[in-house]
């Protein structure tokens, strides 16, 4: 009963925070790193409510109020032009650490690098990565298809022709459709598509022949789909059965990244009481099987070493957009 | 199906806790659908943290609850103020608010919330029964598909021209402008942003439509000020069973439009509202009526709006692909309680999906008994002076596009389109064409792109699909007839089309 009284006294209160229009920010100076936080922290969320980017960030959530001084953590979804609208939000937020946001890998160095950057991959003060989602390379469950090599040589027949789903243009996955066709000395149709949800389908449909996906993706639909490989070191544990690249002799690595960031003239102080309270949720045994729950890889790194990450994947990603002409920024 | 499985579905569904949850969902997104802008997406996301204190059986209940309690309330305002809060309820508004205006509130809103409880259940049916076999019908759609689909849908254009197809013609145009406004969905170049960062993420279509309709229809009204806006005396406020009788058929031919169209990823209750306003109009001995006033056109909008939402959870849950936004957010919902939708869900999680389903089931008789009894309430609110009302819902108005995206630039476009919409009536340009063609214009660049993609660019992909061949065919035909209706008798037709002559 108390639960029932609880939830609907909530759901009064958020109607009239709504009402007045969202509370609205009080001002107090920044700085005092000892006190943080003393109110609710904005989590600005780039992508739409319910998507994956969400879906961890309500993870988070679930463990933040222990680790954060019982403070709640307020949602904030800024959503558009494939993230860059929030990215840049948490850039131009107020350094007092009250607003921070989700970021993803390598979305924000392809925008950085782009003719129509609005921030610059040094705008952002990185708190810490929490998802590695590799890629990986799908075709349809019935396909003839078993292999890179099958891959490889279907394309060859189709001379140009195969169709292979990718998210967006500019996006992790276009980068890697055109890594790959270097690779393999191919060349494939790129069909962009606006979300992993319209992807799978056109995929399931037959209406492209193979697709690059997500492993948190394509995880809901294993039994639709073959895996021919999959972009990471080694075999992931969800996929025992699902060679790497590498196993078949294709040097390809590839893969999404999650993590949080603030922007960059935070208070150092205030960084590092975030750094410390994002560990402590992202060892937790708990959260660690609510993510697996979710299917979504947790691969926890600390803001030095995801600033590295991101560091790299600038260099890395640099002359494949010089050379498709997609660095338009000179 | 198995019928001992929607059984005990309706067994735990039927348990008090279970009711409880269900009833206070219904309730909660009545009252969110009822606030302009707020509409189930909205919703469910900022409600959906609240849910988690919860096991997954009764939020789950819950948050369907709040989705089709938000679809309910969505068209109480549209009717009353015309205010059309959520994309499903802008053609609800056409014909609701004409007859608010005059005096038949009451049955204008009995028709929506009778409409939308036949179509929702009859939709249910078509879940309950169908889910895994129709699902693999949506695969069948790629990106051709939708595209010729969206072809299907800009001819209804046509119908919604009013007086002069080059006026309607020019707001058609116009909303294909807007929507393009933004940060392209295929290659990430802006357009029409001038470095703009609020103009990047787009134009939210909901700021516009609360500025065409709502705001636009204030501006109007202030020019004569003193007269009365709701000019006749509150009429009864019920259907009577003769007109429950003639929306029947309405009901049924909404709910197959609407329940088949919502299989389709990407068919939002926006398209299947307006589709099943134009067969009607199609359909009917006295098209005329039609935006004077038609409970027919209320009926029907709001019975597709309620049967798209249950057809889109056939491929939610068979394959775990939301068919638009609000889905997306309930989606997100179930893998927070470590749900998977997808083809297993129904082999792993069956105790849950069929108490969903039964759920819903009651979800809609909750919001039958929770509505019925509100309707002389809400109807009365036409009887509240129009200087005291005016204000208050430009208030409303403002609070709805604001709380979209929580961006003041958004009351600004509602500003700005409600400038626009008094011009539009001034100047005698249908704004409903506006509207549909900016709801329909991202996917119907997407679509076509990725066709041409796939293609190679030879626009032959079109007509060697035969799904694609026959979306075509039917357009073409449909669009054919109107235009030989439309010049072989202009004088009748200029009555019929007269959409906005008010």
């Amino acid at each position: 009963m108390k639960k029932w009284v609880k939830l609907a006294a909530a759901i009064v209160s958020v109607s009239a925070l709504l009402l007045t229009g969202c509370g609205g920010n009080q001002k107090t100076p920044g700085g005092e790193a000892v006190n943080f936080p003393d109110k609710p922290v904005n989590m600005i969320i780039a992508f739409t409510a319910g998507g994956s980017s969400d879906v961890q960030a309500r993870i988070i959530d679930k463990y933040w109020k222990q680790e954060f001084k019982d403070q709640p953590l307020t949602f904030d979804y800024q959503v558009g032009a494939g993230g860059q609208v929030g990215f840049t939000a948490i850039t131009k937020a107020k350094t007092d650490g009250y607003t921070i946001g989700g970021i993803n890998v390598p979305h924000i160095n392809l925008q950085a690098l782009s003719p129509q950057a609005t921030y610059k991959i040094e705008d952002f003060a990185f708190i810490c990565q929490v998802v590695k989602d590799p890629n990986l390379l799908v075709v349809q469950a019935n396909s003839p298809m078993n292999s890179v090599a099958d891959f490889v040589a279907e394309a060859k027949k189709k001379d140009g022709k195969m169709t292979i789903g990718v998210v967006g243009t500019f996006t992790a996955h276009h980068i890697a459709a055109l890594q790959l066709m270097d690779l393999l000395g191919i060349e494939l149709t790129l069909v962009p598509f606006t979300g992993a949800a319209d992807e799978n389908v056109a995929l399931m449909g037959g209406h492209v022949d193979a697709m690059i996906g997500n492993l948190n993706d394509v995880m809901r639909d294993v039994s639709k789909y073959k895996f021919l490989a999959i972009a990471s070191e080694e075999r992931h544990p969800w996929l025992k059965d699902v060679p790497t690249f590498k196993e078949q002799n294709v040097e390809f690595v590839s893969d999404i990244r999650r993590g949080f960031a603030a922007p960059k003239d935070i208070d150092p102080a205030v960084l590092q009481v975030l750094r410390d309270g994002f560990e402590k949720i992202c060892t937790n045994p708990d959260y660690l099987a609510d993510m697996e729950q979710i299917g979504q890889p947790a691969d926890y790194l600390n803001g030095e070493e995801f600033a590295e990450v991101v560091n790299t994947y600038t260099e890395q990603v640099k002359p494949l957009v010089e050379k498709y002409g997609l660095d338009k920024s000179n | 199906m198995d019928f001992s499985m929607l059984l005990s579905g309706f067994a735990t569904a039927l348990t008090p806790e279970n009711l409880l949850f269900g009833f206070l969902g219904c309730l909660a997104g009545t009252l969110v659908g009822v606030l302009p802008g707020l509409g189930p997406t909205s919703g469910i996301a900022i409600l959906l943290p609240l849910t988690t204190v919860l096991p997954p059986i009764p939020a789950i209940i819950m948050l369907a609850g709040i989705y089709y309690g938000a679809m309910y309330g969505g068209s109480t305002t549209a009717i009353l103020v015309n205010i059309p809060g959520e994309v499903g309820s802008v053609a609800t508004a056409l014909d609701g608010y004409q007859l608010a205006k005059q005096g038949k509130a009451g049955p204008a809103l009995a028709a929506a919330a009778i409409s939308s409880f036949v179509a929702g259940t009859l939709g249910l049916v078509g879940l309950t029964f169908f889910a895994p076999t129709l699902a693999n019908v949506a695969l069948q759609f790629g990106p051709p598909e939708y595209f010729a689909l969206m072809i299907l849908a800009l001819s209804v254009v046509i119908n919604l021209t009013g007086r002069s197809l080059v006026k309607g013609l020019v707001s058609a145009v116009l909303g294909f402008l807007i929507a393009m406004v933004g940060m392209e969905s295929v290659t990430g170049y802006s357009r029409f942003t001038f470095g703009n960062m609020d103009l990047m993420s787009g134009i939210d279509f909901i700021s516009v439509i609360i500025g065409l309709f709502a705001v636009g229809e204030i501006f109007s009204n202030l020019e004569n000020i003193g007269a009365p806006v709701y000019k006749a005396k509150l009429e009864r406020l019920y259907l009577t069973a003769k007109e429950f009788i003639y929306l029947l058929p309405t009901m049924i031919r909404s709910t197959i439009v609407g329940f088949f169209l919502g299989l389709l990823p990407g068919c939002s209750p926006g398209v299947t509202s307006f589709m099943a306003y134009d067969i009607e109009k199609r359909v009917s001995k006295h098209p005329e009526t039609f935006g004077k006033g038609e409970l027919r056109g209320v009926a029907a909008p709001e019975g597709a709006n309620n049967a798209t939402t249950s057809g889109g959870f056939v491929p939610l849950l068979s394959f775990g692909i939301p068919s638009g936004p609000a889905l997306a957010v309930l989606l997100g919902g179930f893998m927070m309680y470590g749900l998977q939708p997808g083809p297993t869900l129904f082999e792993k999680n069956a105790d849950l999906v069929w108490a969903v389903i039964a759920s819903m089931y009651i979800g809609n008789v909750i919001l039958l008994v929770l509505n019925l009894p509100l309707i002389p309430m809400w109807a009365r609110l036409v009887k509240v002076p129009y200087s005291i009302l005016a204000p208050m819902v430009l208030v409303f108005s403002f609070i709805g596009a604001y709380s979209v995206r929580f961006k003041l630039f958004d009351v600004g476009v509602a500003i700005i389109f409600g400038l626009i919409g008094w011009l539009f009536k001034k100047i005698e340009i249908p704004t409903t064409p506006l509207i549909l063609c900016l709801i329909l214009g991202t996917i119907f660049e997407t679509s076509l792109r990725q066709s041409l993609n796939m293609s190679h660019g030879s626009i032959a992909i079109f007509f060697s699909r035969p799904i694609s061949l026959v979306l075509l065919a039917v357009a073409f035909v449909l669009l054919a007839v109107s235009l030989y209706t439309r010049f072989k008798n202009p004088e009748a037709i200029q009555d019929a089309l007269a959409e906005e002559s008010e």
